[in-house]
Formats: C-alpha cells, structure tokens, sequence
C-alpha cells in the first residue's frame, strides 16, 4: 500500500512538473513585469474603487463600509436616470453616426481620385486637433446670434438657434461634435478593413451578375464584419466614457440635459465630495458595459458557429 | 610642477568647495516653505506676486519661501489630491469657503494665535470687521482675509443717454430701462449662465438684495421663500419681457462681458472692476448703484478670499510669519498685479490706485457696505457653502429660468437638494 502511495504522489508531482517546461516558465517570467505593473496600475485602483463605493467618505476622510447603501440610493435618484437616458441617446447616436459616415468616407476613399492623399490627412484633422480646442472652436461657431451657424441660418432667412442654450438643440451638437471627433477612427479602421478584402471576389461578384449593392452587401460587409462589431463596442465604451464633449461644450448643461454617467460620476465625487456615490456610479457603468460586451461577443460567436 | 604651483592651481578649488558647503549649509538653516497662490488677476498678477516673493525672501534669512502660481482649472481637486497625497503646501490663498471646508476635514489649522497677535498690536483693526467674521468658523478663525470678491452692477452710460434714460435705482426703473433699450430687437442683458458660474451669481445677488437668499435665518434651505422667489421671479419677468439675451443659458462670462464692451448690451453683473480690459470703451461704463428691491432692501452677494495654513506643515511659525508679511506688503497685488477684488484692509483701500477709479471707489463706497455672504440671511459659514458653491445645481436653476421655465417650478428640485446637503 506504502508503494503504491507513493507511485501516485510521484506521478501527480511528475503530471505537475511537466507543466512547468522551461517554455512555461520562460512565459511566465516575461509576462511577470507586465501582469505585475497591470495588477499595481490597473486592479488595485479598481479594487480600492470598489471598496470606495460600499463607503460613505469623502475625498479627505475615509468613510465606514455601508454595503449597496450607495448602489440603493443611487438607483432612486432621478439624476441618475436622467445620466443613463442621456448616455444611452449619446452612445447610439455616436455609434451609429460615426459608423455610417466612416464608412461611407472609407469606400470613398478605396477609389482612385485626385488628391485622394490629401483628402486622407485632411480625413484625419479632427482626431488631431486636442480636443480643448476643437470643442472650444465648435461653442464659438454655436454660442449666440452673432456666432457662424447663425450668420448663415439668418442669411438664408431663417431665425437664430440658440444651440446651446435649449436642451434639444444642446444633446444634438453634443452629439454631432462626438460624431465629427469619431469618425477618423473609424475611418482609418474601416480603410484598414476594405483594404484586406480580395479583388478577386468583387471580379467574381461581378461575373455572377451581381450589381454594386450586392457586391457591398454580399462581399464588403461580411469581409468587414468583424472588425465593425469590434469598433463598434470600443465606440460604445469611448462613448459612455467621454468626459471631453459634454464638460467642455457645457458642463453638462443647460439644466443637465448633457450630464451623462462620466460628469454625473465626476459631480459626486469632487462637487459634493461624496466619493462612495462617485464610484458607485463609475462602477455601474463599468457593469453596463462589460455586459453588453459580453453579450454582443456572445452573438458574433454563435453568428460565426 | 611645485609646490607651490600645485598650491595656486589648487586654491580656486578651494575656494568653490569651501563656498559650496558654507551655500548648503546656510540652505539647510533655512525654513523652506511652499505657497500655492492662484491667479486672482490679469497675466500682471504671477510675476507680481512671484516679484513679492522675492522680496521677503530678501528680506530675512531664516524662511525662503517658494512660490507656485496656480490655476484656476480643477483648482479643487489639484488641493484635494494634494492633501490627500501629503504633498499639500504649507500655506495657499483659496476661495470663499475653501478654507472653512478645509478645515473641517482637518486639513487646514487655526490662525487663531496670529489673529490674537495683530489684535494685541492693533494690527486687526485694518480689517474690514465683516471679512473676519466670515472666516470664523467653530470658535476659531480658519483663514486671514484679504480680498472681497463682490458682484457689482455695471452699465453703459453712451447706451442709456442715447435713450434718455436715467440710471436706474430700483427694481422696477431697472425693468423699464432694460424693456426700453431692448424695444429694438437687441437684448440689454446677457448672463453668462452656461458653463459659467455667472447666472448663480444672477440668482445670488437678485435674492440677497430681495433680504433673501440659498437659506432661511434658520439656516434651513430657503430657495423657495417667499422673497427668494419674488426675487427669481423678477428675472423670469426680465426673461419674459425680452431683455434677456436667449443665448444666455449656453453663454459664459467672456461672451457676456465681450457683448457688454462692445455696446451690444447695457448692463452687466461682474466684479467691482467691470470696466477692467475694455480698452477704449472704458469712459462709457459706469456703476450703477445698489438697486431698491421689491422688499426694499438694497444688498449684494460677496466672497472673502482668504489665506490659508496647512494642517501639515512642518513650520507652522514660520508659515505664520510669511502670513503676516504678505499680508502687509500684499499693496502691489492690486495696483502692478492688476486683482480685481477690493483689499480686506481699509487702508489698501484707501489707496490712490483705487480711490482714483471712480467705479471701483463707488464700488468700495455703496457696495461694499450692502455686501452679504453666501449665508445670507442665516449668516456665519460653514462647510457646506463649498459644496453648494461648486455643485451644479444652482447653474441648473439658472439654466431652466433662462430657457423660460416659470422660477418655482426651476426651483423646487434645487431646494430638495439643498435640503439633503444641510441635513448631511
């Protein structure tokens, strides 16, 4: 029985070392710094995150745990709703318009025309441009009768908009300078993608009989879906996570209508100094989309299988 | 080479080490202290304090003192991180209510024992007695006072004699001139109620003037009071009669004050120096004085800025000393450093460069004695005021009367909320 013991003990230490082959190990101690400096610079703040959202304390004074307390009250409170409503406006809009667009600049761009480099760069500006001060350019074209937009709409007859002023006018040029500041990503990525598709299957489409749509249809968006699912997600997730556009433009304003999830997080924490609500709500979002992350990879692997 | 050679060529060497040690050494005897002072002024106002620096650096041996010009973006959270990280400076001049919040979560210390120094040489009664009540906060004094931010009325004399209206004294005759000189289609008032804290300034004085404001004498939320809401109210009538600018909710100071300069509106809510930057214009902008309001109370809204020491530092007598030498050599602030406030000191505001500008001695002469705080009508301070300065939700209540939503609906949501931050 004794050797028998120890034949398994044996083998159990052979099944295990044999894991640790000199590769394993090699990967293990490159990997070490980078899941090391991960852990310092990425979990720990987010655990200590965590951890902030069951307190009750302030930027000076750590609070007392409170469990959900602050995931319960933040659930009531109708600025919250009013968050989520706006980001969701502002996140489908963005996505939707900024993928349109960039697409459609993409397929433009794949043709032979004159100054098609220049075009490109140009393509590019608003991803350059800090965003200080392209946003700070776009209230300038927008603030008052006096300001462009309005020169032109008073020109053609029209009476002055006041853009910044009036809710709805506001969550739509929040809207429209997101778009203008996303769609270079999107079109340099889509480029990307277009350019990776074989010729030879638009020839073959082409024999087929197939018309330009079909060929688009059939050819071009099953060869870019992938990566447009990919961008998509990344947008939604740039998305709910702007800061720039709406404080910016308006610190979330007139009457909150531009106050998405990111400002409202950042109002609780370092306007009313309650940091537990602050994070509640960062955490919230970060569970918001690691869900719809999760279910959209969900739905390409089964429309892949 | 000789002796001697070696010796001459080793002599410079010397020399410098010998000069080098006795520098660290000196350095090392000195008190090093940081100030962290944010821009209360034109681009004038860092090389003139910097300048000031220098000069008391100058004048002693036992404290060198560093200074750091801070901006005002993300000023909050640039002091709070600071502290919370224990890198904060040994003493910072701050807004309104930052000392007292401060304070209360014991990351600034008392000044009580210089306060009880100037009083015992008599130094104290240089204060405008107001500004050091505003600082006492729990039995003690959590700041030194040194500039009243206040909110004055400015207006275009060319606009108002072109029209034949008098300067209005009263809330009524304030009405009917903005209505007449907005009969043309061109609004005579813009508020900078965007991304601006310059409609809650709008909000703050028109119901501190009404003898009403953020809080009843409880201390209790007070924005649905009967005067605080006359007080809105009459800026729902302005909105309604056309004399407000639309634009406004979107609008900020800059875009206000630009229209203001260049003659598209006649009045303007700003800081006692509101013709400051205008260039030529500056002859045609005038004060007008304390309005009469409904109540028949003629008041305004001010911030004491103050001084401040660190709970953390290592050198709390000397932060203390430089304390009291800024604040008796800080005279150039206002007249090479360009600030805009009026001095907590009577006798800075006595000043030649102050007293000669006729706005600003109207300002020192009707204003500032109408002057109330933020506290108004309850009084003192406290640590919320900070809160309620820097959370929106006053901005909102601006927004929404400016975009033309009746005063008492606009406001119900922002006096629940002031309710949940005073009963915190």
């Amino acid at each position: 029985m004794a050797s028998l013991s120890t034949d398994a003990t044996t083998t159990r230490r052979r099944a295990a070392g044999s894991y640790l082959t000199p590769d394993v190990r090699m990967t293990a101690f490159l990997l070490a710094p980078s899941l090391i400096l991960v852990a310092v610079v990425v979990l720990w703040p987010m655990l200590q995150g965590l951890w902030f959202s069951m307190t009750d304390g302030s930027l000076l004074k750590p609070g007392e745990f409170v469990g959900l307390q602050n995931y319960l009250d933040l659930f009531t409170e109708w600025a919250f709703w009013r968050s989520v409503r706006f980001s969701l406006i502002f996140a489908v809009c963005n996505v939707a318009g900024c993928y349109l667009i960039g697409l459609w600049l993409a397929l433009l761009l794949t043709r032979d025309f004159p100054l098609r480099g220049v075009m490109r760069v140009v393509m590019l500006l608003p991803w350059i441009v800090p965003s200080l001060v392209a946003i700070v350019s776009w209230r300038w074209l927008m603030n008052d009768d006096q300001a462009l937009f309005n020169q032109v709409i008073t020109a053609f007859g029209g009476d002055p908009v006041y853009f910044l002023a009036e809710s709805n006018w506001a969550v739509a040029m929040v809207i429209v300078i997101k778009i203008w500041r996303s769609v270079p990503f999107m079109l340099l990525s889509l480029l990307a993608a277009l350019q990776t598709i074989d010729r030879s299957l638009y020839e073959a489409a082409e024999i087929d009989g197939a018309s330009r749509w079909q060929a688009f249809w059939h050819v071009t968006m099953p060869a870019i879906s992938g990566m447009s699912v990919i961008l998509c997600l990344l947008m939604t997730i740039w998305s709910v996570n702007d800061y720039d556009t709406p404080w910016l433009l308006a610190q979330g304003g007139p009457a909150n209508a531009t106050e998405n999830l990111v400002v409202l997080a950042y109002r609780y924490t370092f306007a009313r100094n309650d940091v537990g609500m602050g994070a509640a709500v960062s955490f919230t979002t970060l569970a918001f989309l690691l869900a719809l992350f999760v279910v959209i990879l969900r739905v390409q692997r089964k429309s892949r299988t | 080479m000789t002796a001697m050679t070696w010796r001459r060529a080793l002599r410079p060497l010397t020399m410098a080490a010998a000069l080098t040690l006795s520098t660290a050494l000196s350095a090392q005897a000195q008190v090093e202290l940081e100030f962290w002072d944010q821009i209360w002024g034109p681009e004038s106002y860092a090389p003139t304090a910097q300048a000031l620096v220098d000069a008391f650096n100058a004048s002693q041996s036992e404290i060198h003192v560093t200074y750091r010009s801070m901006p005002w973006s993300n000023w909050y959270e640039t002091y709070v991180t600071a502290i919370a990280s224990g890198s904060a400076p040994d003493i910072s001049t701050g807004g309104g209510f930052q000392a007292v919040q401060f304070y209360d979560m014991g990351a600034v210390m008392p000044v009580d024992e210089l306060m009880a120094q100037m009083e015992a040489d008599g130094a104290l009664a240089d204060y405008a007695p107001a500004t050091l009540e505003a600082l006492k906060f729990d039995g003690h004094y959590v700041a030194l006072p040194w500039n009243i931010d206040i909110r004055v009325m400015h207006y275009r004399k060319d606009l108002l004699e072109a029209a034949g209206i008098a300067v209005p004294t009263t809330w009524d005759e304030f009405r009917a001139a903005a209505q007449t000189l907005s009969a043309g289609g061109s609004p005579a008032i813009a508020i900078g109620g965007g991304a601006d804290p310059n409609g809650v300034h709008w909000l703050l004085w028109l119901m501190i003037n009404n003898n009403a404001g953020l809080f009843n004498a409880d201390g209790t939320a007070g924005l649905t009071s009967e005067g605080s809401l006359q007080a809105l109210n009459f800026l729902g009538d302005l909105v309604a009669d056309g004399s407000v600018d639309p634009a406004s909710a979107g609008l900020v100071n800059d875009d206000v004050r630009g229209k203001f300069f260049a003659g598209e509106t006649a009045f303007y809510l700003g800081g006692p120096n509101g013709a400051a930057g205008s260039g030529d214009q500056a002859v045609n902008i005038g004060v007008v004085p304390p309005l009469v309001s409904a109540s028949g109370t003629a008041a305004t809204i001010a911030w004491i800025n103050n001084i401040m020491i660190y709970a953390d530092t290592e050198h709390p007598a000397e932060a203390m000393t430089f304390l009291r030498w800024w604040s008796e050599n800080q005279a150039p602030l206002w007249v090479e450093g360009g600030v805009s406030g009026i001095p907590a000191r009577l006798s800075f505001q006595a000043m030649p460069d102050l007293t000669g500008n006729a706005n600003v001695a109207q300002v020192m002469e009707q204003w500032v004695p109408a002057a109330r705080p933020m506290s108004a009508v309850a009084g003192g301070t406290f640590p919320q005021l900070n809160e309620i300065d820097g959370d929106g939700f006053l901005m909102a209540v601006a927004q929404r009367i400016l975009q033309g939503e009746a005063p008492a609906d606009a406001v119900q949501p922002a006096q629940d909320h002031l309710a949940e931050i005073m009963a915190d």
